[in-house]
């Protein structure tokens, strides 16, 4: 059958997509190898078939280039889902790339479809480790990879938000390791349940770090941990959102989600990776056993110091006690030769100081003699010229330069007016007295 | 957090204390004083790492996570 001839003839839709169909087993008798990303995939409950479209999308990842139907019988599935999964650690689902072996055909009722037949998971995990270190990039450019990093450990580590599926086996045994430890720390546990696997993982864990966000203060560390479970879909903790959210996380995030071989996104920004909860519960203990041993190291110093001063100061006690003896006889020795010392000086001291004082003395009494003649001199003086002067004055002197002196009836006569004529008078001379008469009296005007 | 804060200045005390008396410049009344000051913080730390606390466990407890 030629189309090239038939140009004018009129063909059936049968017709025609039959020769569609003889068309593409010509071009492709075997199938073909073909990379594309999956989406919308679905398996039927039932049968077990496997549903999908295979998409091609431009390099900015918006835009839809192309699109096939796609179906992985239920046989064929079965072995496929399972080699894929050991090999990527993920099911095969909606949004992966994926190389596929699949045979192109057209059918007349259904029309155009791809059976699969083959899968090459290699190709997945070399898109899966590009999408990986794309998402470190962007975290990097964007300055917030090391963010969880850089924070420190608070000095204790005993309020624990725990993240986890609520029903994951290895909870009980976690919390259990914690709290009964043997050195009696306490530990302070708080659950915030989390879907832990599967396409809800990112949504829920975000969730729950926001709620711990909201209550921050009240915690020192989160703890993220699977708990146990399945190894696979590990690539649910591979997404931008949810290692953004734990790297920008304000306390230090502990993460045991357990993987042998790669460590998750989340893994990879939180500030401790361990590899499951039992590491991450002797983590705690170790660290809260850290400050146990200093402060036991303080102690014991504390204890060796102390001691050794106590000692110190006995030993101390003990040897002046020892020395006093000496010390004292030294000491009473040394004031006596002192004493001595002095002593000795005394006599050529003591007469010195005698011949200065009687020096002082006989100073003294020398002034003193003359102050005392010079004092006698002159009272003499003034003695004499007193009886010089009494001399002059008396009555007897007077007489003798030729005054006389008279009195009546025993009074000394100075004025006229004690005279009466008649009267006697008595009258002295330096050598006798004569009695006269007043017979007549003339006073002065 | 407020009690690291004090745990930290205790520690810290308690270091000072231990190379003041290892420097043997005290005396008895002094070194009496320091001692005792020791024992205090040495039993106030040792409190904080392995005491229970009641108010913590219960804030927890009663926080609606939901």
């Amino acid at each position: 059958m030629s189309l090239n001839n038939n140009e004018s003839k009129k063909l059936t839709l049968l017709e025609l997509n039959q020769c569609v169909s003889s068309a593409i087993n010509q071009t492709f008798p075997q199938g073909s190898w073909v990379s594309a990303e999956t989406s919308d995939v679905r398996i039927n409950a039932s049968s077990g078939h496997c549903y999908l479209d295979f998409i091609e999308k431009d390099t900015t990842g918006r835009k839809t280039l192309a699109r096939a139907r796609g179906i992985i019988w239920n046989n064929t599935f079965r072995e496929l889902n399972k080699v894929f999964r050991q090999s990527t650690g993920q099911n095969f689902s909606s949004g992966i790339k994926v190389l596929v072996f699949v045979k192109v055909t057209f059918h007349e009722m259904y029309g155009y479809s791809l059976t699969v037949e083959k899968i090459d998971p290699s190709y997945t995990l070399g898109d899966m480790a590009r999408r990986r270190i794309e998402i470190i990039n962007r975290l990097k450019e964007e300055g917030v990879f090391e963010l969880n990093k850089e924070l420190l450990l608070p000095i204790f580590i005993q309020r624990i938000a725990l993240i986890t599926s609520a029903t994951a086996a290895g909870k009980e045994d976690f919390i259990k390791q914690l709290t009964d430890n043997k050195e009696g720390f306490p530990f302070y546990i708080k659950l915030f349940p989390a879907v832990m696997q599967g396409e809800k993982t990112e949504e829920s864990i975000i969730k729950a770090l926001d709620q711990i966000n909201k209550q921050i203060d009240l915690f020192d560390v989160v703890v993220i941990t699977r708990g146990g479970g399945a190894t696979s879909e590990l690539n649910s903790f591979d997404t931008y959102l949810l290692a953004a959210n734990c790297a920008q996380f304000p306390i230090p995030i502990i993460t045991g989600i357990g993987h042998e071989r790669d460590d998750t996104l989340v893994d990879l920004v939180a500030h401790t990776r361990l590899k499951t909860p039992t590491a991450i519960a002797d983590f705690l203990i170790h660290h809260m056993n850290l400050l146990a041993k200093e402060l036991n190291e303080i102690t014991n110093n504390f204890v060796k110091v102390t001691t050794y001063a106590l000692h110190e100061q006995k030993n101390n006690i003990k040897l002046i006690g020892a020395r006093f003896p000496a010390l004292i006889s030294k000491r009473i020795e040394r004031n006596r030769s002192t004493l001595l010392a002095l002593g000795e000086r005394i006599p050529a001291f003591s007469q010195r100081f005698m011949a200065n004082k009687e020096k002082e003395v006989s100073l003294l009494s020398q002034q003193l003699k003359q102050k005392i003649t010079t004092k006698l001199e002159r009272a003499k003086r003034d003695l004499e010229l007193k009886q010089q002067f009494i001399q002059m004055a008396s009555p007897d002197y007077v007489l003798k330069r030729g005054y006389s002196l008279t009195s009546s009836n025993g009074h000394i006569i100075k004025s006229t007016a004690d005279l009466q004529e008649g009267a006697t008078l008595t009258t002295l001379f330096k050598d006798g007295k004569a009695t006269s008469i007043i017979t007549q009296i003339n006073k002065d005007q | 957090m407020e009690s690291e804060e004090t745990y930290k200045k205790a520690t810290l005390r308690l270091q000072q204390i231990i190379s003041d008396i290892e420097r043997n410049e005290l005396d008895v009344d002094t070194l009496s004083e320091k001692v005792k000051e020791a024992t205090y913080l040495i039993k106030f730390c040792k409190e904080r790492l392995y005491k229970v606390d009641e108010e913590v466990q219960k804030i927890l407890e009663e926080l609606d996570n939901e």
